[in-house]
């Protein structure tokens, strides 16, 4: 289990790091972050780049600043950086709910919040905590800067819609206002492994209605899965136990998760329910004290 | 093969050396250093042996290059007892309670338990109840002891942190 | 409590780990942590495809890469080696003996087809994936069922036809007359999965071949070094004189380190051939898929039982999936082990045992921790089910059937003498401090609120060490143990053990007993393990929980044979007589006059050096073999109880409290026991709800990284409670093992209290494990099975 042999370029800049990624001959370029999935599949050989593009010496990427009630958190924040970040905490609770759910303290000191939403695990935290948020994920290639809307960027197991010459620089999000809460959850074999299943809600309240639900799901398709029939059965209506019943219901419903080792189809549909029914509930509760 | 001149203080002492681009940490450590301390229990950032101090955080030594380290500071277990061989605190309270059989998982529950503790001296919030600690400590796995006893350590040495002034000199 | 005691002082104290300085500052010898002169390193090409005929090999490109020093493929390494035969003289074992690396037929996924030798492990996985390999896919057989069809595929051929390796039925007492007399008969089955031991160190090994001598050095992560060397030498053609095996720190064996295996022998062979240090160490994903696994039994019970739940007789069938590959111990000694302890501390008049052991294309079944585990897990689960049936408690059925001190000695119906078990006391003392009713109560108001909990209890004996009738019952040699034991010129004590410990703590306990019988200072004696060079012969090493009582006994009576020498010599010096000297602190006195004194260190110094002037006609061999024969041996004994919350949303189970009551007899350092009861339990719970060494339908191996095999970490594990009865025989040595018994015992508990909380909401028991999650929602009904 020795990483087989490759190119290394460690760049300073994120120019030069995307002049790397797009050189001609680079051949099979892979982007370096934080390495906690990567350096496995490296040692695994179930990577074997030609080139390895490390941009952990490019600390542009790594700041989060909160602007305009748009809040961004660089690709390289280390993920315990986000998770004790007070800023994060304010404006994005649903991610600082999520990031202690990743792995562990010794992984989360090392792996950063766009390592993991590029590597695009479906069983993974944060890009569900992206799509849950409709985040608009920034990429930078050699043609400059675009931004992808998550509901666009994770385009299947593992796979995303960036480019092989592009370079993910920052997560957007719309920093959560008054009113609104968020709660994460998910059902794991242990504690720190990938989700089987995992569900991040985010409400807003008008009143004692449901303004804006946003929920998505980790562990039940290939990619993150937003709940819609849920959100849509909860827009309007006051959250109780009915309400979320059917919201639950819908969302299952239109779930086709596959079985494997750690869990049933039927049982990750199950625990979907469950969890919608869970995060569902706190956040609005968290929405109510926020009101 | 690609190399690349590194300079990584290990233990408070600067070392230089060429490595290849490919070589993980942990390997430059135990192989070319001769640091044997930091084991591999799994090579794939799951068991936690490797466990190691960068730059004053806990991070996994198998799930990253050496080159990365270039610059960098690292502490392992090698770093913690003092020279005349007095245990660190944190070795001491393990020792104290009995908390480990085989021994090979043991570096690395030392240096998550140390980074712990560095947490509670820095001021961070630290875990606190015998649960928290478990949870804390859910990224080592240990074969041997059920983890009862290294919860017993683990709570000494943080209840111990922060309040000695003796002790190791990392 | 019985006089003949030799155990006082230090033993019985919870004395700081001698290992723990050197463990605890990482400055310990595993096996990856040596680092030979020039060494080389290996890694093995290995099998994806799980039964096929090797068609062709191709290494000539991996030959070619620079730092590659040797590629060997099946046939250069038959070239060099004999195939590894475990064939012993048992009636009706089908054996097959196989070559080191496979050159005709792979029988497994993960099976070596290839070794490569480089100057490092990186260019080695380097070379490795340039061969090229051509197997042609013949069909696998991948369970015992599979095996056992008519025209299922013959893994070995006529060498085990039909792919029985071995099968045999034991008739005891009238069993006919049991089954016609019986009120009920009470029927159970379990299909138990594979998992493995997985010590956090892996296998491996450093073989270093001197070119000049022919002397050959093999340091291994071993639990066995005298039967690793005499099993290497005869296959990689060695003449035995010059081969020396060693051990330093072994990071956990758990029963899988006790075989050689054919790595051992590549590596081995390797060396000789290169001429020079060659390491070779198992990385996990290897570990996972090829150092094979345990516990695959699926076994079917009939108990006849009176209406008031008396037993009268069982009838137990047992299938094994042995693998492909046979290692040692024989799987025949895991039937006999299943077979002769399945009856337990309880009272059974008549018994019938059959068993298969089926060849099947997976790595090998291996012997963990507890090896025959699953006849308490049937058994205790089985005794449920009796109460259930007669309508008594959990608590009932027990107590009627166990053997009491008060019944002892007297015969299990497998022929074994039980005497001075305490299996009903500890289960007694259990029911003592657990309110069954109370624990109903609050499961019924639990119920109210919409929760589900459980309540599971057992007992069980453990032969650690077992007894010389145990041990010819399941046919398996139950030797003596040695130890060397020597007064060092300075009069401090060194003593050789053939004992290889991985973390049961010998340096300590052995200490301990040494400084009480010897009077010296613990930390002026050294425990010396791991060289063939140096320790005295056994075939075991450490295993079966010995130590405690075998290990042990060795230390004292060598203790008291050289306490005696030193104290002859003293009445000379001291002009006393022997029963008025005592030693204390490495120093000779007269008992009441603590002027007239003799340091150890000068009369050891005397006899080492000028033993002519020594009192003539005492002993000054300041050195001694001891060989302790364990009294005869005996078992430990232990009842847990186990408390439990299904998440009926999840499906996942929380252990709310475990509680253990344990007799070891005199416990010589209780802080070691109970890490060895609660270390046995986590991996007994963890092997029930979470490990397993999975297959696909196609002999794919599925849980090849620690992300899918599961091993618990703190969080899933309970906190135990322990309470120790220390009743003791009037044996010298009233020690006995206790480094298996949790592993065994506790899947009963925790099956039992799963069963209790699925019997609350009218669900059936668990007949197959692991029980995950998603397993335990569809027991529940809650969602419906695959």
């Amino acid at each position: 289990m020795k990483p087989p042999v490759f190119e290394y370029v460690s760049p300073a800049s994120l120019d030069d790091a995307i002049a790397a990624l797009s050189a001609p001959d680079a051949g099979d370029v892979k982007v370096l972050a934080g390495g906690q999935s990567f350096v496995p599949l490296l040692s695994l050989r179930l990577a074997q780049p030609s080139l390895v593009v490390d941009i952990n010496r490019i600390d542009e990427l790594a700041t989060i600043t909160e602007e305009g009630g748009v809040l961004t958190i660089g690709s390289l924040v280390r993920q315990r950086q986000a998770e004790h970040s007070d800023v994060v905490k304010k404006a994005c609770p649903l991610m600082a709910e999520a990031i202690p759910f990743i792995g562990h303290t010794a992984i989360r000191n090392r792996g950063t919040i766009g390592g993991s939403i590029a590597h695009a695990d479906p069983a993974a935290e944060l890009p569900t905590v992206a799509a849950c948020l409709d985040a608009e994920l920034v990429a930078r290639g050699p043609g400059g800067e675009r931004t992808i809307p998550a509901a666009e960027f994770f385009t299947g197991f593992f796979t995303t819609a960036l480019a092989e010459d592009e370079i993910l620089t920052a997560v957007r999000v719309r920093a959560a206002g008054p009113a609104t809460g968020a709660a994460y959850e998910e059902v794991a074999r242990r504690h720190g492994d990938f989700a089987m299943v995992g569900v991040g809600a985010q409400v807003r309240l008008d009143g004692d209605v449901v303004a804006e639900a946003r929920i998505a799901l980790s562990g039940v398709d290939i990619a993150p899965v937003r709940a819609s029939k849920a959100e849509a059965a909860l827009t309007g209506r006051t959250v109780d136990d009915s309400v979320l019943e059917e919201a639950a219901q819908a969302a299952v419903a239109a779930l086709s998760p596959s079985s494997d080792l750690h869990g049933s189809a039927a049982y990750r549909k199950h625990v979907a329910g469950v969890l919608i029914r869970k995060t569902v509930a706190t956040a609005a509760a968290r929405a109510r004290e926020n009101r | 093969m690609s190399t690349r001149e590194i300079t990584v203080t290990v233990n408070g002492r600067k070392r230089t050396a060429h490595v290849e681009v490919r070589r993980t940490l942990a390997d430059f450590l135990r192989e070319d250093l001769g640091l044997t301390a930091t084991h591999l229990g799994c090579e794939h950032g799951v068991c936690g042996a490797c466990t190691v101090v960068v730059d004053g955080h806990t991070e996994r030594s198998c799930t990253q290059l050496a080159v990365q380290a270039d610059g960098r500071e690292i502490t392992t277990v090698e770093g913690l007892a003092a020279a005349d061989g007095t245990l660190h605190p944190v070795q001491q309270a393990l020792r104290d309670n009995h908390s480990f059989q085989c021994g090979f998982c043991t570096p690395g529950f030392v240096m998550s338990i140390y980074g712990m503790c560095e947490e509670k001296k820095a001021g961070r919030p630290v875990p606190c109840s015998r649960e928290e600690i478990r949870e804390e400590l859910s990224g080592n796995i240990c074969r041997c002891t059920g983890y009862q006893s290294i919860v017993d350590g683990a709570e000494a040495a943080l209840a111990g942190a922060g309040t000695d002034t003796t002790g190791g000199q990392a | 409590m019985a006089g003949g005691s030799a155990i006082s002082g230090l033993v019985g104290a919870s004395v700081h780990r001698k290992e723990d300085r050197t463990i605890l500052t990482g400055t310990g010898r595993y096996i990856d942590d040596v680092q030979e002169r020039g060494m080389l390193h290996c890694h093995f090409l290995r099998s994806s495809v799980a039964h096929g005929r090797i068609v062709s090999i191709d290494a000539s490109a991996a030959r070619e890469v620079e730092g590659v020093v040797r590629v060997f493929t099946g046939a250069d390494m038959s070239a060099i080696t004999e195939d590894l035969s475990f064939a012993q003289p048992i009636p009706g074992l089908n054996s097959p003996s196989y070559p080191a690396i496979a050159h005709d037929v792979v029988r497994f996924v993960g099976e070596p087809v290839a070794l490569v030798v480089a100057e490092s492990r990186y260019i080695a996985e380097d070379a490795a994936g340039l061969i090229e390999i051509d197997i042609d896919p013949l069909d696998p057989v991948m369970s015992t069922t599979a095996g056992l069809a008519e025209g299922a595929p013959e893994l070995f051929g006529e060498v085990v036809p039909g792919n029985v390796v071995h099968t045999d039925e034991q008739l005891f007492g009238d069993i006919e007359a049991a089954f016609s007399q019986a009120d009920h008969v009470v029927e159970q089955s379990l299909d138990q999965h594979r998992w493995a031991c997985n010590p956090m160190e892996t296998r491996g090994g450093v073989a270093t071949y001197e070119t000049g001598s022919g002397q050959l050095t093999y340091e291994a992560s071993t639990q066995t070094t005298h039967t690793l060397r005499f099993l290497l030498a005869g296959w990689i053609r060695h003449p035995i004189h010059q081969f020396r095996v060693t051990a330093n720190n072994i990071g956990g064996g758990f029963g899988l380190k006790f075989s050689a295996y054919r790595e051992d022998v590549a590596v081995c062979a390797a060396a000789k051939a290169i001429g020079g240090a060659v390491k070779w160490v198992e990385d996990r994903n290897e570990h996972l898929v090829a150092a094979g696994s345990a516990r695959e039994e699926q076994l079917t019970l009939q108990a006849a039982v009176k209406a008031d739940g008396t037993l009268l007789g069982l009838r137990v069938t047992m299938k094994l999936d042995a693998g492909a590959y046979p290692i040692n111990p024989p799987a025949t000694v895991y039937a006999g082990l299943v077979r002769t302890t399945l009856p337990g501390p309880y009272k059974l008049p008549a018994y019938q045992f059959r068993h298969h052991i089926v060849a099947t294309n997976k790595a090998s079944y291996i012997s963990l921790r507890g090896p025959w585990a699953v006849e308490t897990l049937v058994r205790e689960r089985l005794m449920d089910k009796i109460a259930e049936t007669c309508g008594i408690s959990p608590v009932e059925v027990r107590t009627r059937n166990l053997i009491t001190l008060d019944d002892q000695p007297t015969k299990m119906i497998t022929n074994v003498t039980l005497e001075h078990v305490t299996a009903a006391e500890t289960f007694q003392k259990l029911v003592e401090m657990v309110d069954l009713d109370e624990i109903r109560r609050e499961q019924e108001a639990a119920r109210k609120e919409g929760r589900l909990l459980g309540f599971g209890v057992g007992t069980f004996i453990e032969p650690a060490p077992g007894t010389q009738e145990f041990w010819a019952a399941v046919g398996f040699p139950f030797g003596s143990e040695p130890c060397r034991i020597r007064i060092e010129i300075d009069g401090k004590v060194t003593a050789f053990t053939p004992q290889t410990p991985h973390g049961q703590s010998h340096e300590t306990t052995l200490s301990q007993l040494i400084a009480d019988e010897l009077g010296v200072g613990f930390d002026d004696i050294r425990i010396v393990y791991g060289d063939t060079d140096a320790t005295p012969f056994s075939m075991l090493g450490t295993g079966g929980s010995r130590a405690a009582t075998m290990a042990s006994g060795a230390v004292v009576y060598g203790s008291r044979e050289l306490r005696k020498r030193v104290l002859e010599i003293a009445t000379h010096i001291l002009e006393a007589s022997v029963d008025d000297l005592d030693i204390a602190d490495g120093v000779v006195s007269v008992k009441g006059a603590p002027g007239a004194s003799v340091p150890m260190a000068q009369i050891a110094m005397g006899c080492w050096l000028a033993p002519d002037q020594m009192p003539p006609g005492t002993n000054t061999e300041m050195e001694f073999v001891a060989n302790y024969d364990g009294e005869g041996g005996g078992f430990s004994q232990a009842s847990h109880a186990c408390w439990i919350e299904v998440d009926q949303d999840t499906g996942k189970i929380e252990i709310k409290r475990f509680l253990v009551v344990e007799d070891c007899g005199k416990m010589i350092n209780p802080a070691v026991v109970e890490g060895q009861v609660i270390g046995g339990i986590a991996m007994g719970v963890g092997g029930m709800l979470l490990e397993h060494s999975a297959y696909s339908d196609d002999g794919q191996y599925l849980t090849a990284t620690f992300m899918d095999y599961l091993m618990p970490s703190a969080p899933e594990l309970p906190e135990i409670e322990i309470e120790h009865l220390e009743f003791e025989s009037d044996k010298v040595v009233g020690s006995r093992g206790v480094g298996e018994g949790g592993t065994v015992l506790a899947p009963a508990a925790l099956l039992n209290a799963i069963d209790d909380a699925l019997a609350q909401v009218g669900r059936p028991r668990v007949t197959e494990t692991p029980i995950t999650p998603t397993r335990m929602l569809e027991l529940l009904g809650v969602i419906e099975k695959e």
